[in-house]
């Protein structure tokens, strides 16, 4: 503090702009029972065709789903079951047989759903290494993978307990006594089969040792084109799930019977899960989904309801906007 | 001195002890910087701690009446012994430091060198518990047992707020550093074997002699030893110091004043006291040719002060460098919690509780799910819990039931952290920080007349601002302008109060010749035309003589220094009289116009101009203002060797020691004149005088030499002496002084009244005046009904305190039949009685009676009581009190309140340095609650319930979906997210918004000060509203939760493209729904509203653009469906329906005051606004 800064001449009147004095050009919404009103009725008149528009498309969707591992395991292992799926001489074939309830156009998407699986498991989302699985180089980054990580004769590649357990299960689908082909191609997604999963790397090790976990991988092939294991890594985000299996590229026409080969091999039985197959076909909505529908609608109804309440109360009880008279002081003083 | 305000800068009878007995030309000295330390530890104790600064007021308190301060000041004096003392040999600095080494002069303020800057920069910032607490949530992450998060992202938001708060300490530390050094490297000349040399500043030690030249800055702590002035007279302005830019004088002792220390070595000892923080206090004494004289804090010049008006002055160095006073006093004031803060600190206890609770349930549940999957662990293929690698097969990364539900109640701690938002601490304060520079920018708070603009010297407590319930003012120099003129006077029982409309002559005011020069006083007074003509005739009758009296006793029965001033004009000087009282400037003033113009005062003599004659007085002796006495007494040696006592001081004392036998009806006459002037609320001085005898003089002479030489209770002696010389004394007459009500007072205390707080006026003044300001102010009306209380004694105070309760009671109960607010009870109490009442059990008496009361008007209080009254309400309600005032007298109410505002006027900068907020003028008072207050109010208490539901809805999202996780606390949401979600996503709307929204418009709150109630009655934050946020943020968190879980159960979407939904769905969720609560809508409003959403996108594609993180292009499938903003839509709209369904009913149904005028404001027209205002005005 120099005294000269003191000095009258140099004022220290601040300096007027309307940003100091906090009187920048502002726009001030007040809601008015109009605008309330309208905004409701707005709401109720975008969601209400919206919910509509989502039941039909998931009415459109046509959807075949089929729990299988129950009735794929013999009625002499239904006690055992580990012992049906942990040994290699039991049958595991199983054939079903589906209904096709109404047309469906190609493409058809064949998934495998599991209940009760959770892929979002801690221990299991921590149990990969994605610089492996990229980079032939980084084959030793299995520090996050243990106790899946290979051993004195070199990393498994890939590592970790999410590849471990790859579901193994297959599916054939016979129209009749015609097979149905099944297009594995594509069926991941094309930035993790560029970058995520390496061209240049390829599977070591992987079901050799110990307990196995699932399926197997063809050790000529790189990653990049597993793309089963691709989509299986690709963890599910809640414990009821559906991956990937394929598409058929043909239509089914309605009450059509599909028989499915299934090979019965991955263990749910362990945790109490459950395998079902599912054929689906797909719109902008996704598979089959009532919800949207059931929510817009319900959004849509209870806005529209509240529209119309508010509109009664803005009539019965009407309150001039701004009447000093409903100020606090001014009420008490009517009020005495 | 005035005196008729006790609490007022009166000198202490011990600041004369130092005087040298042997010299009958004592020295007059303007004792300006206090002596305090003494008082402060033994008064202090039951207040606030209160920083040395402020002590100045605190040492006034003599609750009982009986003075302490001068026992304490001599009991001071002989405590300092050789262990507590510091031991400086002059002009000798190698044996001075040779026993104890004392600190060079080298400062440092820097606090950091190259090498301990991390360190402890590390630890001081740890010191916040908000740091801390992000600390061991970001160790406990590091274990890898409980790794929730990467080690990038644990430590991130810790390591950026570090590293920001570092970078900043570092810009400051440097720039200390580089002042430091220009101040260590200034030169100044020390006594270096017998010659002045020039030394740098750093070099200078401690009893080494040091010459300051004009206009140059002290360099450290020195003793006077003597300066150009003849009688060893410095002025120093202690701008740099205190902010204080009167001149103020220090005195060179009589000892060494004369000698030349290149030819006369002085050598002596000086035993004075440890370095300690006060500015205003010093003892101590020096050890010269075998006298021992004492030291006090007119003898010494601190670091910092600038001398003024001397050629040179010679020093010994007492203190150095980080020693001094000056860079002792290098820290701020004490700290404040704001109420909001106080209440917000439960709620976020509450939230702790949330936070334990969550943490319980998921390892509870956690237990049970291991429980009962725990035959199916050991090879499940997302649990694995046995490790077949190795040879022997053991539990891989599992420590039993127990352990795993313990580490899963840590992690879900580290999962959940910010349910306490800690952050929201850090937003507060740079939220008070923003709200500060619009309050110090504000042209309506900026003061004119004084160059000042409003200060905030307290950083966290704005808010209280908007929820003050009681305001205590001081009076003078706070509803006053404290610029004393002389208006009327009464000598010798007749009453000049004529009619005064011009100034004297034509050249406007009285001038002297001197030299050929014409010399004026600097301000001009209204005269009386009637008196001046009395005052210029020199016949003998009587009344001209008192009339020759009484001005001569106005012109020297005072400390004021006339300081003669250059204008343009070379043939014109003005002169201006500095002193620390108005009062007494408006005297001489008041003299000087009337032709008694003091034109020099030394320390022996004073030299006035009497109708265009020279007169040369001798001050033969002088006994100063104290608290007892009231009053101050001169003794004055006429050229013709005749002697006489003139004193001056407040009524009370000064009619006890008049002689009324002398002329009984003037005695009565006087006091009729006093109770008028009273009346009309003028200060009133009463003059008296009396010649002394040879004899006389002498018994007084012995007796003031042995008092000012003892060296035990000198200055009650020295009291004594002067109380033995006061008294037959005959009446001259009575001044009266005009304190002019600052401008816009009344309508300010009107706007506070308005808004529904309480005014309490706390005064040193006497009952007339009081209430006469009372009345001026509009404090008071005619329709009021006063109580007064006015007793000696405890019994008859305990009855009066009845009968006013039961008065209290009748009227109210009148009031409220009769419908008429208007006829409300004002209570006027005395020091006397609250001597009584305060501290006693009558205390609940006075705060019932105080509180049914709509004023109240304490008069005659001492300092330490107007912190007593308002503890007596801070102690008992839970209302938040303010308090304002300008002088050292408030600084104990100041810091008492729970705000403190000072007023930069003319007493000092006291109450500036002990206040919170500091400005130039009581009506910014208005502005300043009303308008700042309220926006503060609202904003932070917005804010605070913002952050809240901001961070709990983050918080409920990720348990929702750890239920969904086998109780594993995964993340959907990115890990980077997280970290982000508080620092970018969210951050800046609530700051941003915090600053700059504004509820109602300035104009309207100045309009309606009723408005104020909101914060008054806590609408804008209480406990039901947290219930009503916390119930908001469930629902709000279900749904955004489980649309999505719902629309996409059984399908193959990922864990990651379902968190990036999370996170846009989260973070639109919070910025709309600040969105939906901003009431102003400016473009920076729009800007962080907008940008935050823009940044939030940006940062989420980002992350997903890294191939090395799980959710790699998660984002752009996701976008790519048709689904997900159908999902973003339905979670947007059904989030905030009921919010929207709940303020609408509320805004229609009960609408709050701030509703109603807002929409008052757009939706009618200003002439109804103001034609509605003026009606309710007129009520």
């Amino acid at each position: 503090m120099d005294a000269s800064t003191r000095t009258k001449s140099r004022s220290k009147k601040p300096q007027y702009s309307r940003f100091t004095q906090q009187e920048l050009p502002a726009w001030k919404p007040i809601l008015t029972p109009k605008w309330i009103i309208t905004s409701f009725v707005i709401i109720a008149i975008l969601f209400t065709p919206t919910g509509l528009l989502c039941l039909w498309a998931s009415e459109r969707v046509v959807e075949i789903i089929d729990r299988y591992d129950d009735d794929c395991l013999p009625d002499s292992y239904s006690t055992d079951p580990d012992s049906f799926i942990q040994s290699n001489n039991t049958n595991k074939t199983c054939v079903r047989t589906l209904k096709v309830p109404r047309k469906m156009s190609a493409p058809i998407f064949i998934y495998y759903q599991l209940d009760n699986f959770y892929q979002n498991h801690r221990r299991y989302v921590k149990s990969r290494s994605d610089k492996q699985l990229r980079d032939p180089d980084e084959a030793d980054e299995t520090e996050d993978c243990k106790p899946i990580n290979g051993n004195d004769d070199g990393p498994i590649v890939p590592c970790g307990l999410v590849a471990w357990s790859l579901f193994n299960d297959t599916y054939k689908f016979f129209k009749g006594n015609k097979a149905i082909d099944i297009d594995k191609k594509d069926i991941a997604w094309e930035s993790d089969k560029k970058y995520k999963f390496g061209s240049n790397v390829y599977p070591k090790n992987f079901q050799k040792w110990e307990l196995i976990g699932g399926g197997a991988l063809d050790e000529s092939k790189p990653l990049s084109e597993q793309e089963d294991l691709i989509v299986w890594m690709k963890t599910a985000a809640l414990p009821t799930f559906r991956k990937l299996y394929g598409k058929i590229n043909t239509d089914l026409e309605a009450n059509e019977t599909i028989t499915v080969v299934i090979q019965n091999n991955y263990n749910t039985y362990v945790f109490g899960g459950e395998k079902k197959v599912a054929l689906s076909t797909a719109n902008w909505i996704g598979g089959k989904n009532d919800f949207f529908g059931i929510s817009f609608l319900t959004i849509g109804g209870v806005c529209f309801f509240v529209a119309i309440n508010f509109i009664l109360l803005y009539v019965l009880k009407p309150r001039p906007l701004g009447d000093p008279s409903y100020l606090s002081w001014n009420r008490n003083q009517g009020a005495q | 001195m005035t005196s008729n305000r006790p609490d007022f800068n009166f000198k202490s009878s011990s600041s004369t002890s130092s005087r040298n007995s042997d010299n009958i030309n004592t020295q007059i000295r303007n004792v300006d910087l206090q002596p305090s330390s003494s008082q402060l530890s033994i008064q202090s104790n039951s207040w606030r701690h209160s920083s040395n600064l402020g002590s100045r007021g605190v040492r006034h308190g003599s609750r009982s009446g009986v003075d302490s301060e001068g026992f304490s000041m001599s009991r001071k004096e002989i405590e300092i012994d050789d262990d507590d003392a510091r031991l400086v040999y002059v002009n000798n600095p190698v044996k001075t430091n040779e026993s104890f080494e004392f600190s060079g002069n080298s400062i440092r303020t820097g606090k950091y060198s190259v090498i301990t800057f991390l360190p402890r920069n590390l630890f001081e910032q740890f010191h916040r518990v908000a740091y801390l607490y992000f600390l061991i949530i970001a160790i406990l992450n590091q274990l890898p047992q409980l790794a929730v998060f990467g080690r990038g992202a644990s430590i991130f938001p810790l390591a950026s707020v570090l590293f920001v708060t570092a970078v900043k300490d570092g810009y400051e530390d440097w720039r200390r550093h580089k002042s430091d050094k220009i101040e260590n490297n200034r030169m100044s000349y020390v006594l270096v074997n017998d010659r002045f040399r020039q030394k740098k500043c750093k070099d200078i030690q401690v009893g080494e002699v040091v010459k300051v030249s004009a206009d140059e800055t002290i360099p450290c702590d020195i003793v006077l030893l003597s300066t150009s002035d003849p009688t060893g007279v410095a002025y120093i302005q202690t701008i740099n110091l205190d902010g204080e830019s009167n001149l103020k004088t220090r005195y060179a002792k009589q000892e060494t004043l004369s000698r030349v220390p290149e030819k006369d070595i002085i050598s002596g000892l000086i035993k004075c006291e440890k370095p300690n923080r006060n500015i205003y206090g010093f003892q101590g004494n020096m050890e010269i040719d075998g006298k021992r004289v004492s030291l006090g804090p007119s003898n010494i010049i601190l670091r910092g002060c600038v001398i003024k008006n001397t050629d040179w002055a010679v020093g010994v160095v007492v203190y150095a460098g980080r020693e001094t006073k000056a860079m002792l006093n290098n820290s701020g004031a004490p700290s404040k919690r704001s109420r909001l803060e106080t209440h917000m600190n439960q709620e976020i206890m509450l939230l702790s509780f949330f936070l334990v609770t969550l943490c319980v349930v998921v390892s509870a549940c956690a237990g049970v799910w291991l429980k009962r999957h725990q035959d199916e662990l050991d090879i499940m293929p997302f649990y694995r819990r046995k490790d077949y690698s190795e040879g022997q097969v053991e539990n891989y990364n599992y420590y039993g039931l127990g352990m795993e539900i313990f580490f899963t109640f840590l992690m879900s701690v580290i999962v959940f952290q910010i349910m306490i938002p800690i952050s929201l601490y850090i937003s507060m304060e740079l939220v008070r920080v923003g709200q500060a520079y619009f309050m110090i920018r504000d042209d309506k708070m900026y003061d004119a007349t004084s160059n000042t603009r409003f200060q905030c010297r307290a950083l966290n407590i704005n808010e209280d601002l908007g929820q003050i319930k009681y305001v205590f003012s001081d009076k003078t120099g706070t509803l006053t302008e404290n610029k004393m003129e002389f208006q009327f006077a009464s000598i010798s029982g007749v009453d000049y109060s004529g009619e005064k409309t011009e100034f004297y002559g034509e050249e406007g005011g009285y001038s002297i010749q001197v030299d050929g020069q014409i010399w004026k006083p600097k301000m001009k007074v209204q005269v009386d035309p009637n008196l001046l003509k009395l005052s210029k005739s020199r016949n003998d009758t009587k009344s001209s003589k008192d009339i020759y009296d009484f001005f001569l006793a106005l012109a020297a029965c005072n400390t004021i220094v006339p300081i003669v001033a250059n204008t343009s004009n070379p043939n014109e000087k003005l002169i201006d009289y500095q002193g620390e009282s108005p009062d007494e400037q408006a005297l001489v003033y008041a003299a000087a116009a009337y032709g008694f113009m003091l034109i020099e005062r030394t320390s022996g003599h004073i030299v006035i101009d009497i109708q265009g004659e020279r007169q040369r007085f001798n001050v033969l002796g002088m006994h100063e203002f104290d608290s007892d006495r009231k009053r101050m007494s001169v003794i004055l040696g006429y050229p013709d060797s005749t002697v006489k006592v003139f004193v001056k001081g407040a009524d009370t004392t000064m009619f006890k020691v008049i002689d009324e036998s002398l002329n009984l009806d003037v005695v009565r006459a006087t006091e009729t004149h006093l109770h008028s002037y009273s009346s009309i609320g003028l200060r009133t001085l009463v003059v008296g005088a009396r010649a002394l005898s040879v004899s006389e003089f002498d018994t007084w002479q012995t007796s003031y030499e042995i008092a000012s030489t003892a060296l035990m209770g000198r200055a009650g002696l020295l009291r004594k002496v002067a109380i033995n010389l006061e008294n037959n004394l005959s009446l001259l007459g009575a001044s009266a002084i005009e304190d002019r009500l600052q401008k816009g007072v009344p309508e300010a205390i009107e706007s506070l009244r308005k808004a529904n707080i309480k005014v309490w006026v706390l005064t040193g003044d006497k009952q007339e005046t009081a209430i006469s300001i009372g009345y001026s102010s509009k404090l008071l009306t005619s329709k009021m009904t006063q109580i007064v209380i006015n007793n000696n004694s405890k019994m008859t105070c305990q009855r009066s305190l009845e009968d006013a309760l039961i008065i209290s009671r009748k009227l109210i109960n009148v009031t409220h039949a009769s419908e008429d607010d208007a006829s409300s009870v004002a209570l006027i109490i005395d020091g006397t009685s609250l001597v009584y009442i305060l501290d006693s059990d009558l205390e609940e008496q006075l705060f019932e009676l105080a509180s049914k009361c709509a004023v109240v008007l304490c008069c005659r209080v001492a300092p330490l009581q107007k912190a007593g009254i308002v503890a007596l309400i801070k102690n008992r309600t839970d209302d938040m009190t303010l308090a304002i005032g300008d002088g050292a007298n408030d600084v104990s109410m100041i810091q008492m309140a729970d705000v403190g505002v000072g007023i930069s006027g003319q007493e000092g900068r006291q109450a500036v340095m002990a206040s919170d907020f500091a400005m130039g003028q009581f009506r910014f008072l208005v502005p300043l609650l009303l308008v700042h207050g309220h926006w503060n109010y609202q904003r932070m208490a917005y804010m605070i319930l913002y952050n809240f539901y901001r961070n709990a809805l983050f918080v409920l999202v990720l348990f929702w979906y750890v239920l969904y996780t086998g109780f594993t606390l995964t993340t959907a949401i990115t890990e980077w997210s997280s970290v982000l979600y508080s620092i970018i996503y969210t951050a800046i709307p609530t700051i941003v918004i915090g600053i700059l929204d504004k509820d109602l418009s300035r104009k309207l709150l100045m309009t309606y000060p009723q408005l104020y109630g909101s914060g008054q009655r806590k609408e804008s934050y209480n406990v039901k509203l947290f219930w009503v946020t916390m119930a908001d943020t469930l629902w709000q968190s279900v749904i955004a939760f489980f649309i999505p879980v719902l629309a996409y159960w059984k399908s193959d979407i990922d864990s990651s493209s379902l968190g990036d939904l999370w996170t846009l769905a989260v973070v639109f969720m919070v910025n709309i729904h600040l969105a939906m609560d901003v009431i102003r809508w400016t473009w920076i409003s729009h800007a962080s509203i907008w940008g935050s959403i823009i940044a939030t996108c940006i940062c989420v594609v980002i992350i997903d653009a890294i191939p090395v993180l799980p959710g790699y292009w998660a984002i752009f499938y996701l976008a790519s469906s048709g689904l997900f903003w159908v999902c973003l839509a339905g979670i947007l709209i059904a989030s905030m329906i009921p919010r929207f369904i709940v303020k609408m009913f509320m805004q229609h149904c009960k609408p709050c005051d701030i509703q109603i005028a807002r929409e008052a404001e757009k939706f009618r027209n200003s002439m109804e606004i103001t034609r509605s205002g003026e009606i309710e005005m007129n009520r």
